[in-house]
């Protein structure tokens, strides 16, 4: 009796989970044989890790901060992919929010209370403003977004970079290359952990809801599977795709708005930290489940966060990249692999369609 | 008005250097005055880590390469001290990650050998026992200096022989960010260049990075295709003195000596040594005499024109070491007015001179820079 490979057009939830577990341990065995060859010591550090993260209020509050806009990004992207549309562009869309929310900051005077949820909406609206033209060249000249939202991200950053250098620098002369510090902060739930993550948790909840309860989250969903069936069902698919790649939009500004207000406190080029390209990683290990998105960005927070870590115990940042790089490399080989099974092979040749 | 000079005076007389400068902090934004905590307790040799956070990789043979030397002569003098290091640290949230760390894994002294403002601000005010430096840095606290060096010097001499080696006049810099030491390097080597020719003019690239030898490179390429036959820059690694080599244009350099990368080209570069400083540093901090200082390394000791290069004329080489000379001795100094700035407004006055606080906190093109003032 012999065996040969079949390809499942879903993979088992217990598959595929077991073979995410086994890519992170096949990842890190070999992150360890490549630091012992290197003349480290896999086990302290690996134990380093884990203490400096879990281990301290520090660590904890570094995780729940890196945490947070991945949770932001994540979502953006995974809302994005439940149309079928691909939004690269959360890294742009980021920079617009920060870059919109710190012009409330900078030039509307008010109480927190007020400003705090303005900025949010002007953040979001940045976000969203961001995402308009690669929107509207989508779902009427089907120009791919693929393209266009990664374009806009140059276009955002060096907006940024612009603003934090020119006009709106710190006029105080203490700071370099960026603005002043803003008036207004997020207020803080834990630590210097900020009201952004709670948010972004409960966004997650609410998105994952309305995908699986309502009637616009089930259009969206085969709208995204089977944009044709979904037109022929009389579904407004186009409509659908604009209101979809918006709300992608401002979930990614929302998240710049956050991170500007309550963890950075001034706008400067470089805020988003590849946030917005860690998003993508994020949303399609989740498999664009917003539920799932939490599950991805804890453990990219808690990867990223390792690699400061490691950073700071002498590896340098290319082998840190190399370790992080290995580990979402297995997991996407992964989550292939959990798709086939072995079925054994019998000398009778089963007529097609036959059981 | 900070009196820090006494102090950073001593630390350079006892190292056998010319009396350091100390920065006095803006004039706008809360003055306080700074270690009104006393020094900070002493730590034994064998308990203490140094730690350092760098912008760039030390593999760069330039500014964090110099860093790197002067870690290597603390080891050096303290040998049974620990010191650790972080490099290409962005200048985002990841930075205060990477200090936090530092203070975590019980750092006595930290130094960021770039400005990371409030990203280092954030973890020194929860530290208030780690004794921290940040480089170029303009905020003063109870547990946080500054030191830089007084790099608008040799600058200003590269200019004169950069001025006389340019055929067309047009002179070039890549520029990392619209900051005080682009303009003061900027204004400073224009101002050297026009000595010799006085119609010399310069135009500048941003590049938003410190270290990125393809966007350095690019920049480098569009300045000589706009014309520009002299490059400058204030770039940690030398990108653009192989673009220069290769079209046959000249370059001035920064942190080291990189001649071999572009013998033809080069002319000199801002050499920095900043191990002396780190020693005396980490020595006061070590014996419990550690209160913050702000620091201007000055020409001759810490900061230097290199020696000029190969295709440099000798009566080039000649004139502008006789400016350095006077310079060194005190008998000029060319940050004197009347300097206008790029609308033509007068900014120094004829018969002033621009303090070295005014030099360190330069925010304004002169006339003859473009691509800076927004």
């Amino acid at each position: 009796m012999s065996y040969r490979l079949q390809r499942m057009p879903v993979a088992a939830p217990s598959v595929l989970f077991a073979a995410r577990v086994l890519s992170v341990i096949l990842a890190l065995l070999t992150a360890a044989v490549v630091l012992a060859l290197s003349g480290k010591d896999p086990v302290a550090l690996g134990g380093k890790v884990l203490s400096s993260t879990f281990g301290s209020s520090f660590g904890l509050e570094d995780l729940s901060l890196l945490f947070s806009p991945l949770l932001y990004c994540g979502l953006a992207v995974a809302v994005g992919l439940r149309i079928g549309a691909w939004n690269i562009g959360a890294e742009g869309q980021f920079n617009l929010g920060a870059f919109a929310a710190t012009g409330v900051a900078l030039f509307v005077p008010g109480p927190t209370w007020l400003l705090v949820p303005l900025m949010a909406l002007t953040g979001m609206a940045g976000g969203a403003l961001w995402i308009l033209i690669p929107t509207l060249a989508k779902a009427y000249a089907d120009v791919s977004e693929l393209i266009t939202t990664l374009l806009m991200n140059f276009v955002a950053l060096l907006l940024v970079y612009w603003v934090a250098t020119g006009p709106w620098l710190d006029p105080s002369g203490m700071a370099l290359a960026t603005t002043a510090r803003l008036s207004v902060s997020v207020p803080y739930v834990w630590g210097i952990v900020h009201w952004g993550l709670p948010v972004a948790l409960m966004l997650a909840i609410g998105l994952a809801v309305m995908f699986a309860y309502t009637r616009w989250g089930y259009e969206v969903r085969i709208g995204g599977g089977n944009p044709g069936a979904a037109a022929y069902a009389g579904m407004p698919v186009q409509r659908h795709v604009i209101i979809v790649m918006l709300m992608s939009g401002a979930i990614a500004g929302l998240g710049g708005m956050m991170e500007v207000a309550g963890t950075v406190g001034r706008l400067q080029g470089g805020i988003s930290n590849n946030y917005g390209y860690l998003g993508i990683m994020v949303a399609v290990l989740a498999r664009a489940a917003p539920l799932g998105v939490i599950a991805t960005a804890f453990f990219m927070a808690v990867i990223l966060n390792g690699g400061i870590v490691l950073q700071s115990q002498g590896l340098t940042t290319h082998t840190v990249l190399a370790v992080t790089g290995l580990i979402l490399f297995y997991a996407a080989i992964a989550d292939e692999v959990a798709r086939y099974r072995l079925i054994p092979t019998t000398g009778k040749v089963t007529p097609k369609g036959a059981r | 008005m900070i009196s820090t000079k006494s102090l950073s005076r001593r630390g350079f007389l006892n190292m056998g250097a010319a009396a350091g400068a100390s920065l006095i902090l803006p004039k706008t934004g809360v003055i306080k005055p700074a270690y009104a905590a006393g020094p900070l307790a002493p730590v034994a040799e064998a308990d203490a880590h140094i730690a350092f956070g760098h912008t760039g990789p030390t593999s760069d043979e330039g500014w964090t390469w110099a860093h790197d030397q002067g870690m290597k002569a603390v080891e050096a003098a303290f040998p049974a001290l620990r010191t650790s290091y972080v490099e290409s640290i962005p200048y985002s949230a990841d930075a205060t990650r990477i200090f936090r760390q530092f203070v975590a894994d019980d750092a006595c002294m930290v130094f960021a050998t770039s400005n990371y403002g409030d990203f280092l601000y954030d973890v020194a005010k929860r530290a208030p026992d780690v004794a921290f430096y940040e480089c170029d840095g303009r905020n003063p606290m109870d547990n946080l200096g500054t030191y830089y060096v007084a790099h608008w010097y040799p600058s200003y001499v590269a200019g004169i022989a950069a001025g006389a080696m340019s055929k067309t006049g047009k002179l070039g810099y890549v520029a990392s960010f619209p900051v005080p030491s682009v303009y003061s390097g900027t204004n400073a080597f224009l101002m050297g260049a026009r000595t010799v020719n006085p119609e010399a003019t310069l135009q500048s690239i941003v590049i938003n990075s410190w270290f990125d030898p393809q966007a350095a490179t690019q920049a480098g390429v569009a300045l000589i295709d706009a014309g520009c036959d002299v490059l400058f820059g204030i770039m940690d690694e030398a990108g653009y003195l192989q673009v220069a080599e290769e079209r046959g244009a000249k370059a001035v350099m920064w942190n080291t000596d990189l001649r071999r990368y572009g013998p033809n080209a080069y002319i000199s570069s801002i050499m920095v040594d900043f191990g002396p400083w780190y020693v005396e540093q980490v020595r006061r901090r070590l014996a419990g005499e550690w209160t913050p200082t702000y620091d201007l390394l000055p020409f001759g000791a810490g900061v230097d024109v290199d020696a000029w290069g190969e295709t440099v004329p000798a009566d080039v080489a000649a004139k502008a070491d006789a400016v350095k000379a006077s310079i060194l001795d005190g008998s000029f100094n060319p940050f004197m007015g009347e300097i206008k700035d790029s609308k033509g407004t007068i900014k120094v006055a004829a018969g002033q001179t621009m303090t070295e606080e005014e030099l360190y906190h330069w925010n304004w093109s002169i006339e003859g820079v473009s691509g800076l003032d927004s």
